[in-house]
């Protein structure tokens, strides 16, 4: 019988570290002794370059845009340690249904039958910012992936993103869709930084994977074209990040989040940016009140 | 949920390509998948004319187009359509695709209007609106982005010149007949005519003096409305609207009459003209009144239209008051945007002194037969409604006119229901299937 793969979904708005968190959980679960591909769902097609020495690979759209039959070998490139690295890629800025070319891409890597001929353990989706469209919800959808993650900061627009991929989760969970396994808490070095996360996790009805702090190895890393359990594999940030992986390689249960409505999370943020004001100011408020 | 209909009787927004196909030497080139353009020759297409059916340059847009854009592929159709079809006008209709992806079709146009060739483009992707509004689109994007380039900025009103918006072309199968009709009568009342589409048009020439006209003219129950507001806003051109297609001596010289008095033309030329027309007319009506009026095997008693709201209330108002043919239900199938609706019903309200009649407004055919085959038929009927009615006339006895797209079963070529010889050859159609009667 063939083995179960893992297929995980990994969302978040532009910019907050999803490909550098990806890269570092394929980077740790291939060190861990898988076989795992990640594939970048998202127009720029940078997902993979820290596995690959910094370098771009051709995408599954510009491969098609040459030719209708592709076959893997000319999508498909090893990375670190032997990760499979596979770029949907996307029309130019301005042009074009990104959107279907997602679709298009995920499809013909199930017509190809990648991942039972690649014998993968794990396939790592790394998809572009909230919900923008059906094509960017695909991973979402039935078949792909089981479990989503989210990548977010405690900066509001990334909550907003992250708020609104739950709302695609919730959508597609009643038939058959992926389920929501958590938040990895990106850039969390602030006390009320994590108060603002845990927070919206405990609204959604949702948990923090792991909260990982903003580094500077991690810069170090990618300006060496690398992630940093390639590059700094005794470094604190990399324990966070293998950390990570293994919770997310033990992980089984996912769940239907409850996301905010647009005015209870504006409210939501509203009250946030008045905490964090007092603070700013010296106010002593709540627990501190009592002391 | 979206609601399924069975058997419309009019085409996607794309339909318009039929409206270029109809100016003499212009040519559509259509930003759409494959399939799109073939299915409305289909539908509502007859001929290819001078370059549609098979000869319409398409983008064939599919998976890379709509990931990718397809501006280029865009560029590529245009430049050769140019190189290989030799036309006056070229005009660029977008489908769905192309619009949902957001091409911008009107930037790649441009850079061929910068170099002043003959082109124009319209936004037709099928979800935003029927062909009954989109033609309104076209015309107004070849006014807009070739009229007013090329027209003559010196040349001033042309006193008696008119610009005459009747007809769908080909979604009225008898646009070319009906067109023609209408052009002889105007001119028979001292009217110089742009009738803009059609063999009696000379082409894109005749749209460049668009601007000159005196006034315009709309026979449209509700189609072109916008064209000639527009015009009127833009140039200053008032216009006349007769809210339905003139059949017969009554309707004509009603017609006639009040044409001649809004463009104050001589009263005494245009009663000199209509009393011509009426003689002949009525003659040869008077000639056959015995086998109308009594035929051994029956005559139709009454009628239903499945037809759009032009051709229903002018065949109305012929049958009627003419014909002595008394209606049953109408059904007006061109999805009449609702500020229309009380008007027209209005029209059947008074479609004689005597009568009245009762209409429906709706577009599914499966609907409205299911109703009519549900009714009692104890008289013969006449429908005039399409080709697709032909299997209900067989089931109640009815004769079938078909008039309305798809026409499937018969030729067109000048045959038209305008006017007084349309209103004879209305009568020829008829009677014609109750000789056929004959046993």
């Amino acid at each position: 019988m063939a083995k179960k793969i893992k297929q995980i979904a990994i969302y978040g708005k532009g910019g907050i570290g999803k490909s550098t968190t990806t890269s570092n959980i394929s980077a740790a679960l291939v060190d861990a002794g898988f076989k795992v591909m990640q594939v970048g769902c998202d127009p720029k097609s940078d997902s993979t370059n820290t596995l690959r020495g910094g370098k771009y690979i051709p995408t599954i759209l510009d491969t098609l845009r040459e030719k209708n039959n592709v076959k893997l070998n000319e999508v498909v490139f090893e990375g670190f340690s032997g990760i499979y690295c596979v770029e949907a890629g996307g029309p130019a800025p301005g042009v074009g249904c990104a959107g279907r070319g997602i679709i298009t891409a995920v499809q013909l890597l199930k017509q190809q039958r990648a991942f039972e001929e690649l014998d993968l353990d794990y396939v790592i989706y790394d998809v572009l910012g909230d919900v923008v469209c059906g094509g960017f919800a695909v991973p979402v959808r039935e078949g792909i992936a089981e479990h989503v993650f989210t990548v977010s900061s405690a900066d509001f627009m990334a909550v907003y993103a992250a708020n609104n991929l739950f709302k695609g989760i919730q959508k597609y969970s009643k038939s058959g869709g992926a389920l929501l396994g958590g938040v990895i808490a990106n850039s969390i070095n602030a006390p009320y930084a994590k108060a603002i996360i845990d927070d919206f996790v405990k609204q959604t009805q949702t948990q923090v994977v792991e909260y990982v702090p903003r580094s500077v190895t991690v810069t170090q890393a990618e300006l060496q074209g690398k992630t940093t359990i390639e590059a700094f594999p005794e470094s604190e940030q990399a324990s966070v990040y293998r950390r990570l992986a293994e919770k997310i390689a033990n992980h089984t249960e996912s769940k239907t989040p409850a996301p905010l409505e647009i005015q209870d999370l504006r409210e939501w943020a509203a009250k946030w940016a008045d905490e964090l004001l007092a603070m700013e100011t010296g106010e002593v408020r709540s627990q501190a009140a009592a002391i | 949920m979206s609601k399924i209909i069975e058997q419309p009787r009019f085409s996607c927004a794309l339909g318009a390509q039929q409206s270029v196909v109809a100016i003499p030497r212009a040519v559509p080139i259509v930003h759409a998948g494959p399939g799109c353009s073939g299915k409305i020759c289909a539908l509502i297409g007859q001929g290819e004319g001078y370059a549609g059916g098979s000869t319409i340059p398409c983008t064939n847009a599919s998976g890379s187009e709509i990931v990718f854009g397809g501006e280029e592929r865009l560029r590529g159709v245009i430049d050769g359509a140019f190189k290989v079809i030799d036309a006056d006008l070229y005009v660029v209709l977008t489908g769905c695709t192309s619009d949902i992806v957001g091409d911008d079709t009107g930037r790649v146009t441009r850079d061929f209007q910068d170099d002043d060739k003959p082109i124009v483009y319209a936004e037709t992707g099928g979800f935003k609106s029927n062909n009954y509004v989109s033609h309104d689109v076209v015309v107004q994007a070849i006014i807009e982005q070739y009229v007013d380039k090329f027209k003559d900025e010196k040349a001033t009103l042309t006193p008696g010149l008119v610009n005459v918006f009747a007809t769908i072309p080909y979604q009225d199968p008898y646009w070319n007949g009906n067109l023609a009709e209408l052009k002889r009568i105007l001119e028979g009342i001292g009217l110089q005519v742009n009738i803009l589409f059609g063999t009696e048009s000379a082409g894109i020439g005749e749209w460049l003096t668009i601007p000159q006209a005196q006034f315009n003219i709309l026979v449209s129950a509700w189609p072109g409305l916008e064209i000639v507001k527009r015009l009127e806003a833009k140039y200053g051109t008032p216009y006349y609207h007769f809210p339905y297609l003139p059949i017969g001596g009554n309707e004509t010289s009603k017609f006639l009459r009040g044409v001649s008095e809004f463009g104050g033309l001589d009263p005494v030329k245009t009663e000199a003209f209509i009393r011509k027309e009426e003689e002949k007319f009525y003659s040869h009506i008077e000639r056959t009144a015995d086998f109308m009026l009594e035929f051994r095997y029956g005559l139709p008693r009454r009628f239903y239209t499945i037809l759009d709201a032009t051709y229903a209330v002018g065949f109305a108002k012929y049958l009627v008051n003419e014909l002595g043919i008394l209606p049953a239900k109408q059904y007006i199938i061109d999805d009449t945007p609702a500020i229309y609706q009380e008007a027209i019903r209005d029209h059947f309200r008074h479609v004689s002194e005597l009568r009245s009649a009762e209409v429906v407004f709706s577009v599914d055919g499966g609907e409205i037969q299911a109703e009519i085959r549900g009714e009692e038929h104890k008289h013969r009927s006449l429908i005039l409604g399409s080709g697709w009615e032909r299997d209900l006339a067989r089931e109640i006895h009815a004769d079938l006119l078909p008039i309305s797209v798809p026409i499937t079963y018969r030729l067109v070529l000048n045959c038209g229901y305008a006017g007084y010889h349309g209103g004879l050859r209305a009568i020829e159609d008829i009677y014609d299937r109750v000789l056929d009667t004959y046993r």
